[in-house]
Parts: C-alpha cells; structure tokens; sequence
C-alpha cells in the first residue's frame, strides 16, 4: 500500500471565482455595471428597482434579474418597465453565476448600462458566491433592527454599499441610523452609506446618482486608455 | 444552508486532482476555513459526510481545521488577527484592510492511498 498526501491549498471556489472575473470583464467591457442587490426578504429590493426603472427611464437603460425560491411575482412587477428574467432556485438559498448566466441569455443578453441581480432574500448564504458584480449593495430595512450588521459580518464585509430603505418608517421603528452606520462601519470600513423610501420617493434621485459614479468609477479600468470603448 | 453547494465544488476539485494523480483510494481531505468564509463546520461536515460516499468512499475522513481571519493593513503593511469583525488596521487606524486567510474555504490536501505507484510499480 503506498500513501501519500498531495498538498493543494486552493479555494474551493476558485474555478466558480474564475468564471465570475470572466463575466465580469465581458460585461464591464461593454458598458454594462453589474449590482448585485442583497437583503433578507422584504427589504424593498424590487420596490427599489421599480422606482430606479422610473428615475432612470429614457435616459439609461438597465434590466433585472431577480431570483426567488419560488414564483415569477416579482418578475411580473418589474417586466412592464424594464427588461427582466425571473431565475426560480426551487429552493436554493442563493443564486449561482450558471444561474445568471441563463437568465442574461433568456432576455437576449442586452447591452444595458445597468444590470440589476436581485438576489434571494438572505443576508447568509448570497455573500459567499461572486456573480460577476461589479457593485454590490446590501439594503437594510428600517423595520430589521439595527444590530443587523454585526449579525451577519460577512454580507457588509463583502458590500461596497448599505443602503438603509423604508426610511419613512422611521418614527414608528427603534431604529437608529446611525448606530447601524457605526456597526456597519466597523465590519467595512469603506462602505458607502445610503437611505431612501421607495414608496415616497425620497432618496432615489440620490440612490441613481451613486449609480452613475459607481458606473463611471468602476468601469473606467475597462475602457480604452484613449477613452473610448 | 448553502454548504452542499461548497461541498460539491471540494469534491470535483478533489476528483480532478486524483485524475491527475493517476487514480487512487482518497481517505483523507483536509480543509480550512475562518469565520469569513461563510460555512458552519458542523453544517459542512455533514454535507461531507451525506456526499461524499457518492464520489468517493464513505472512509474519506474530512478534516476541517477552523482559522482565524487575518488581514493586512493596505496602508501600513501590518498583519493583523481580525477579532470581533472590527476591520480597522489596530496599528494606523487605516480602514482599507485586505483578508488574507479565513475568508474562504480552502482544499489544503488531499491523502491517497493506492496499490500502484505513479509509474504503475506495485509496492
């Protein structure tokens, strides 16, 4: 019998990472931010994107792909303003770049200046899987509490941005903004910190021109040094 | 709940490498992972031991060795053990801090026992 240990020391998900840097280039290339829009249920992630899709209408194009366990509700919001495929995990916790992949596919891969992946409702399992984002946001509702930070470090770890929603409700909720800024802040020391209310409409001209410099900032490196594409 | 899919991606890495190797009988996978790299040990230990007898056998013993997230301060270079999730260097204070270890889970390595060795001498 002949033994012997091979030594690897590789990410388990380096080919997954690989592929994700791949997309990211392709789509970065031509124009295209990706946002990776994370939270748990509720949050007001397709309501944000209604309201973006309004702000943005005729001046920047964008499409979504929004994932849930079950169902195509949030597709059928989302369809009537912008290009949108439904991507249903039947169950899985979080999406996966194959996943994104079929549903960018099943809307004819549009050149779009803004690609919207609303994630699966979970401030878990969503952080540790690249989807070739280029940004990614977490929202954090004003009814969630604001202890939710330090809860799930890895979710504000791995975002470049929080941006605190239903913040209408601020009067009737215990919720401090700037508490979860200050804990949000010492996972991330270089987060971006945002508010709005969707359903008022306060904080989305703000929220879309965040975009537009994140667009502007983040995709340069993929531009010709000339400045042209 | 999202082990089974990282469980999935350690066991194609390993049969990829036992290919390379030539074949051979895996009993042992060791694996590190940190507070950062999103998998409970119990959880994952699990997933292994639920999946692995389909790919390999049920003796592959999977060690998971639990590390601490260690990053390095991009403005002063000092290596620091991350406690408490605070991510600010404890040296400058600066915030820009990069993870070097405990933000993933990583294939350290990979036993196998074999009949045969590389060049097909039986020892």
């Amino acid at each position: 019998m002949n033994q012997r240990t091979i030594i690897v020391q590789r990410d388990v998900q380096a080919d997954q990472k690989a592929d994700a840097a791949v997309e990211r280039q392709r789509l970065g290339n031509r124009g295209t931010l990706v946002v990776n829009l994370l939270s748990s249920p509720g949050a007001g992630k397709t309501t944000l994107l209604e309201a973006t899709a309004r702000h943005f209408a005729g001046r920047r194009s964008m499409a979504v792909l929004v994932g849930d366990l079950e169902t195509d509700r949030d597709a059928r919001r989302l369809a009537p303003l912008v290009p949108t495929a439904q991507l249903t995990t039947g169950g899985a916790c979080h999406l996966e770049l194959p996943l994104v992949q079929r549903g960018l596919k099943a809307i004819g891969d549009p050149a779009v200046d803004f690609l919207f992946i609303e994630n699966v409702g979970n401030l878990v399992c969503p952080a540790s899987h690249d989807l070739a984002e280029h940004l990614r946001v977490v929202l954090l509702s004003t009814t969630e509490g604001d202890d939710k930070p330090g809860k799930y470090p890895k979710m504000f770890r791995t975002s470049q941005a929080m941006l605190i929603t239903k913040l209408d409700l601020l009067p009737h909720v215990p919720f401090s903004v700037e508490a979860v800024t200050e804990d949000a802040l010492r996972i991330q020391p270089e987060l971006e910190v945002l508010t709005n209310s969707a359903l008022d409409g306060s904080g989305i001209a703000n929220w879309c021109e965040f975009l537009e410099q994140q667009h502007q900032q983040r995709l340069a490196m993929y531009y010709e040094p000339t400045g042209n594409r | 709940m999202h082990e089974r899919s990282l469980v999935q991606n350690l066991l194609r890495q390993v049969e990829q490498i036992v290919a390379a190797e030539g074949g051979g009988v895996v009993s042992e996978i060791r694996v590190q992972a940190g507070d950062l790299s999103g998998v409970e040990p119990l959880l994952f230990q699990m997933a292994f031991d639920d999946m692995v007898p389909a790919v390999f056998s049920a003796d592959c013993q999977l060690t998971l060795e639990v590390v601490p997230v260690t990053a390095v301060c991009s403005e002063c270079d000092h290596k620091f053990e991350i406690i408490d999730f605070q991510f600010r260097c404890p040296a400058c204070q600066a915030g820009s801090v990069q993870v070097i270890q405990g933000d993933e889970v990583k294939l350290i390595s990979v036993t196998l026992n074999s009949n045969h060795t590389r060049e097909g001498v039986t020892s």
